[in-house]
């Protein structure tokens, strides 16, 4: 077993600046402020929130897309936040993305077998007939029939599409895969079958994913932790069934507490959270929940709680004072 | 004489494309009463937002058809009224909510200018009451500060908010259907808990009847009475929310149930996919759409398509499938 994480994320902050003209300070937009966490060899770790929660720029800091303000990315011990692109460039063998859009992450232009076969040449790993073989291994081994690769993106449905795309991905054979809502465009039965897919390759090649995706039922079924974001922070983080078994942070569970069960026998207790997610823009005193939060106090407004160490993490000056006790583990 | 609120029968829909025609709904029928909820589940192409349209007179001709059928409102036929007439009713006593608010809403108006609009057409109101209204409508959505936002555009609202004010827009002339294609699909599940709340709460005070479109199933268990499940086009199975759920009897049904995950429990191991990909509507075969993807597919399946019959005397359970599928399931249990 290998010691380093294939991932680790520290104190990670990204800001983005908005210019408001010439003499108005620019606004700065906290959109990840300061989330750590670790991915090991074959682990999920899915990150769940609202839009807006910083999910999808947490992904970008992984893959370097975007700069991060403060903290650092390492990727199986490397420091990438402070590689120059050239020497990124090996690295992003090891780390690759599926997008949300199936329609429109695929070039159009270009047939399977070169959309497939792209990544092989850039990064050298194979030419020629060799290349043509290591493409029909690929779609083969995602459930494409290798025949189709003289096809275009648009010939084929969004499921099969999202295929391609994780074809693409594992062309460079990477140790960890960003996935951003890779399954919430399909529908219900085609998002069964790219789950399972997923699922089937972590266990055939030892991967590691860092899953995206609003739908809290389906990143409890892959995920083997999960983070809950909120406003750019990490506010909950524990062991999957942990976390929606026992949820501590209220935001957590007033967010499971929202998402409808398919079963009609099952009634559910909601929780009620008043008005909607705040802008990232600005600085909060205090927990940034706090004006949704039910059971807010007054040291919520001015003090800013942090995560509690231990297998199962909570930001939340409130519940950390009496969790229930059968919620927190330590770990050794 | 009690006729039901709505009545469609034996509905038709195809369209004329380069690529052939596309039969994209054939032969629904269903009726609906005031006060509930019917839900129209099934997966992209599968005929649930197009069946809806032709309701609300809404397919583009040509390319669209309107090939048989019947929609009768209050017994009388809406789809062979004149335009005269359709009008009068359409965003008055049938209302319909879309997917994608940013689209449905007119980015060039105020909030104020698109919810007056239909109340002055319909009640006519004179401005100053239809403003008065609005307001009236827009706080009862839960948007706050209703008499200042009514004159913002919608851009200036969020996902949620802008969902608001259609659902104010729809209910403005206080509908007695309300036609939700897909209402919270775009939103946040806190969001979507608040519109669904929302929704059922109005339900109540005004006895709207609803039909609901959408692929979660989870959004169904919760709102919905009744469900029919459609597959190309066509119903393939009618029942109430809870029969549909403690047993299914279409295998379509079972497939879409064991697809959904549930967040409550845990789960573990391969998920029960179905197989194989929705049909291409231009080439559907002489059997059952399903039987390529059908784990209880036998030959009968594959030469004809099966009609949809009453399991039960009340003959509100309905399916399409020549397998008695709640049986095959307890002899699998059994073994």
């Amino acid at each position: 077993m290998n010691s380093v994480p294939v991932l680790q994320v520290s104190e990670l902050k990204v800001h983005f600046k908005i210019a408001n003209g010439l003499f108005s300070p620019p606004t700065i937009i906290r959109a990840v402020d300061g989330i750590s966490f670790d991915v090991s060899e074959g682990q999920t770790l899915g990150l769940v929130g609202e839009s807006g929660c910083g999910k999808s720029t947490t992904a970008r800091a992984i893959l370097k897309l975007v700069q991060p303000t403060a903290g650092s990315v390492h990727i199986e011990g490397v420091q990438i936040d402070t590689l120059k692109e050239s020497e990124m460039r090996p690295l992003r063998q090891r780390v690759q993305m599926i997008f949300q859009d199936p329609y429109a992450s695929l070039n159009p232009r270009m047939t399977v077998g070169n959309i497939i076969s792209e990544p092989l040449s850039v990064h050298d790993i194979c030419h020629g007939d060799d290349q043509r073989l290591e493409v029909m291994r690929l779609m083969d081994m995602v459930g494409l029939n290798p025949r189709y690769m003289n096809r275009y993106p648009h010939e084929f449905s969004g499921g099969q599409r999202q295929r391609i795309g994780i074809a693409r991905a594992l062309a460079v054979q990477p140790k960890l895969i960003v996935c951003d809502e890779a399954v919430s465009a399909l529908d219900v039965s085609i998002q069964a079958q790219v789950i399972n897919l997923l699922m089937d390759l972590q266990q055939q090649l030892g991967l590691s994913y860092v899953f995206i995706a609003h739908d809290l039922a389906v990143v409890r079924h892959i995920a083997h932790r999960v983070g809950v974001m909120y406003l750019g922070r990490i506010v909950e983080l524990a062991d999957s069934d942990d976390l929606y078994q026992s949820p501590t942070h209220p935001y957590t569970q007033a967010l499971l507490s929202a998402v409808p069960v398919p079963d009609p026998t099952v009634s559910q207790q909601r929780i009620k959270l008043v008005g909607e997610v705040p802008s990232p823009d600005s600085v909060y005193p205090g927990c940034p929940f706090v004006d949704r939060c039910p059971v807010a106090e007054d040291q919520c407004n001015h003090t800013v709680p942090t995560l509690t160490p231990g297998a199962h993490q909570v930001s939340c000056l409130v519940q950390s004072i009496d969790l229930p006790a059968d919620s927190v583990e330590v770990s050794g | 004489m009690n006729k039901p609120l709505l009545q469609v029968e034996n509905l038709g829909v195809c369209f004329h494309t380069d690529n052939g025609t596309v039969n994209a709904v054939n032969g629904v029928s269903f009726q609906l009463e005031a006060g509930e909820t019917l839900g129209i589940v099934g997966e992209s192409g599968s005929g649930k937002s197009v069946t809806n349209l032709a309701i609300m007179g809404l397919i583009p001709s040509p390319p669209g058809e309107i090939t048989s059928g019947e929609v009768r409102f209050r017994g009388e036929d809406l789809l062979t009224m004149d335009s005269q007439h359709i009008r009068e009713i359409r965003g008055n006593k049938i209302a319909m909510i879309f997917q994608d608010p940013m689209t449905a809403l007119n980015p060039f108006l105020t909030v104020e200018e698109q919810l007056t609009e239909v109340t002055q057409l319909h009640l006519g109101h004179s401005r100053r009451e239809a403003r008065a209204h609005a307001i009236d409508m827009l706080e009862k959505v839960g948007i706050p500060a209703a008499s200042r936002r009514i004159d913002e555009y919608p851009h200036q609202f969020s996902g949620g908010m802008r969902q608001r004010v259609m659902i104010a827009m729809a209910l403005s002339c206080k509908p007695d259907i309300l036609i939700a294609d897909e209402p919270t699909t775009a939103l946040d599940v806190t969001i979507q808990a608040q519109i669904l709340e929302l929704m059922s709460e109005l339900q109540h005070q005004e006895g709207t009847a609803i039909i609901f479109i959408t692929h979660d199933l989870g959004v169904v268990a919760n709102t919905c009475h009744r469900v029919m499940v459609m597959y190309a086009g066509k119903p393939v199975e009618k029942a109430t929310t809870r029969e549909i759920f403690a047993s299914p009897h279409h295998p379509y049904s079972l497939g879409l149930l064991n697809s959904a995950l549930r967040w409550d429990e845990s789960h573990g191991g391969m998920l029960r996919a179905i197989p194989g990909q929705p049909p291409d509507l231009t080439q559907l075969g002489d059997g059952c759409a399903f039987a390529p993807r059908c784990e209880y597919c036998v030959d009968a399946c594959e030469t004809a398509v099966p009609p949809l019959i009453s399991v039960d005397k009340n003959q509100t359970r309905e399916h399409a499938c020549i397998q008695d599928l709640p049986s095959i399931r307890q002899t699998e249990v059994d073994v």
